[in-house]
């Protein structure tokens, strides 16, 4: 049975309402069950109602969609994992590229060229003044 | 832990920002939460299947339709779902009797005479009491009705009521006293010892 209730600041004598609170109690241990059509009616609304996910994303619309470009691009290339392997990849180019080991030839000799600068078709100088001749 | 515990320890809040960015589970989840409680209401308040029904189902809607819009924190799902319920219940009251409460409407509690069957005792001891809380005035049976079947605090009643928690104070003693005196004297018809 229920307690007189505090709320009333003691106004009701809780002996003249004792059958109101076993009726109360009777009540709230037989509360009525939720019909099954209704509860399936109920899920159908909320499947017509739904949001496709992004109405109420955490993150402003537009930021989502350009990530998503990203994350398309990245798609393209393989993923991830690909994505890493062509990391690595260019790493090590540029490694060699700066800083060949000893055992590598030199590319520049290899194509046949002299490294030496004086003989180079255009240094700085000349390039400057064959540019400012065909201004003229 | 499986995904039916962890959806069990989700807040209303929670759960419903998860139904607006489309899980389905979270519908199935809240209407498992709330639905029955809006439909226990109604049924007090309306004291009819067929309305009950309408009202809970409208009341969730307007939860699924404002889902996207929900401001975690702001208030509680619950509160906010039982004040659009008390409101479609008045609203339904006032255009089936143009604003007043047909008292002629109400069943009468049924005569059971001395049954002995328990089954059919709880049934009169229910009928007697829908049949006092509808002589109730709609607001005095809305208070009772969320205070004492329900068990919600006196403020938040007060939140879906709209009114201040001295006045649900008020409402739910009158209510409580015009029960008392609806009910006097059936107390051994009902199977309830004297004392």
């Amino acid at each position: 049975m229920d307690k007189a209730d505090p709320n009333t600041h003691g106004r009701e004598d809780p002996a003249d309402l004792a059958h109101v609170y076993e009726l109360f109690a009777t009540a709230r241990a037989a509360r009525p069950a939720l019909p099954v059509h209704l509860a399936a009616a109920i899920l159908d609304d909320a499947a017509a109602q739904q949001p496709d996910g992004t109405v109420a994303a955490l993150a402003p619309r537009n930021t989502r969609e350009g990530f998503g470009r990203w994350r398309h691009l990245l798609n393209a290339v393989g993923g991830w994992p690909a994505f890493g392997g062509f990391a690595m990849a260019s790493a090590a180019g540029l490694w060699l590229g700066l800083s060949p080991p000893s055992f590598i030839p030199d590319p520049v000799v290899l194509a046949g060229l002299d490294a030496d600068s004086q003989r180079m078709p255009f240094d700085g100088y000349e390039m400057a003044m064959v540019l400012s001749e065909d201004m003229q | 832990m499986t995904a039916a515990d962890a959806s069990d320890e989700l807040s209303d809040d929670a759960l419903l920002r998860l139904y607006a960015n489309g899980d389905r589970r979270a519908a199935a989840e809240l209407t498992t939460r709330l639905a029955p409680r809006v439909y226990g209401v109604a049924m007090r308040v309306m004291n009819s299947h067929a309305e009950a029904e309408d009202v809970t189902q409208e009341a969730m809607l307007r939860l699924w339709k404002m889902a996207p819009d929900w401001q975690p924190g702001a208030a509680k799902v619950s509160t906010w779902l039982y004040r659009v319920a008390m409101n479609l219940c008045i609203d339904r009251k006032r255009r089936a009797r143009g604003g007043h409460v047909d008292l002629d409407a109400v069943p009468e509690p049924p005569d059971q005479g001395q049954s002995a069957a328990e089954r059919m005792q709880e049934t009169a001891r229910q009928d007697a009491l829908q049949g006092a809380l509808m002589r109730l005035p709609e607001r005095q049976r809305q208070a009772v009705v969320l205070r004492h079947l329900e068990e919600l605090s006196n403020p938040e009643i007060a939140a879906i009521m709209e009114i201040t928690v001295e006045a649900v104070e008020s409402l739910t003693a009158r209510g409580k006293r015009a029960l008392a005196a609806a009910l006097a004297g059936r107390r051994a018809e009902l199977g309830y010892s004297d004392g």
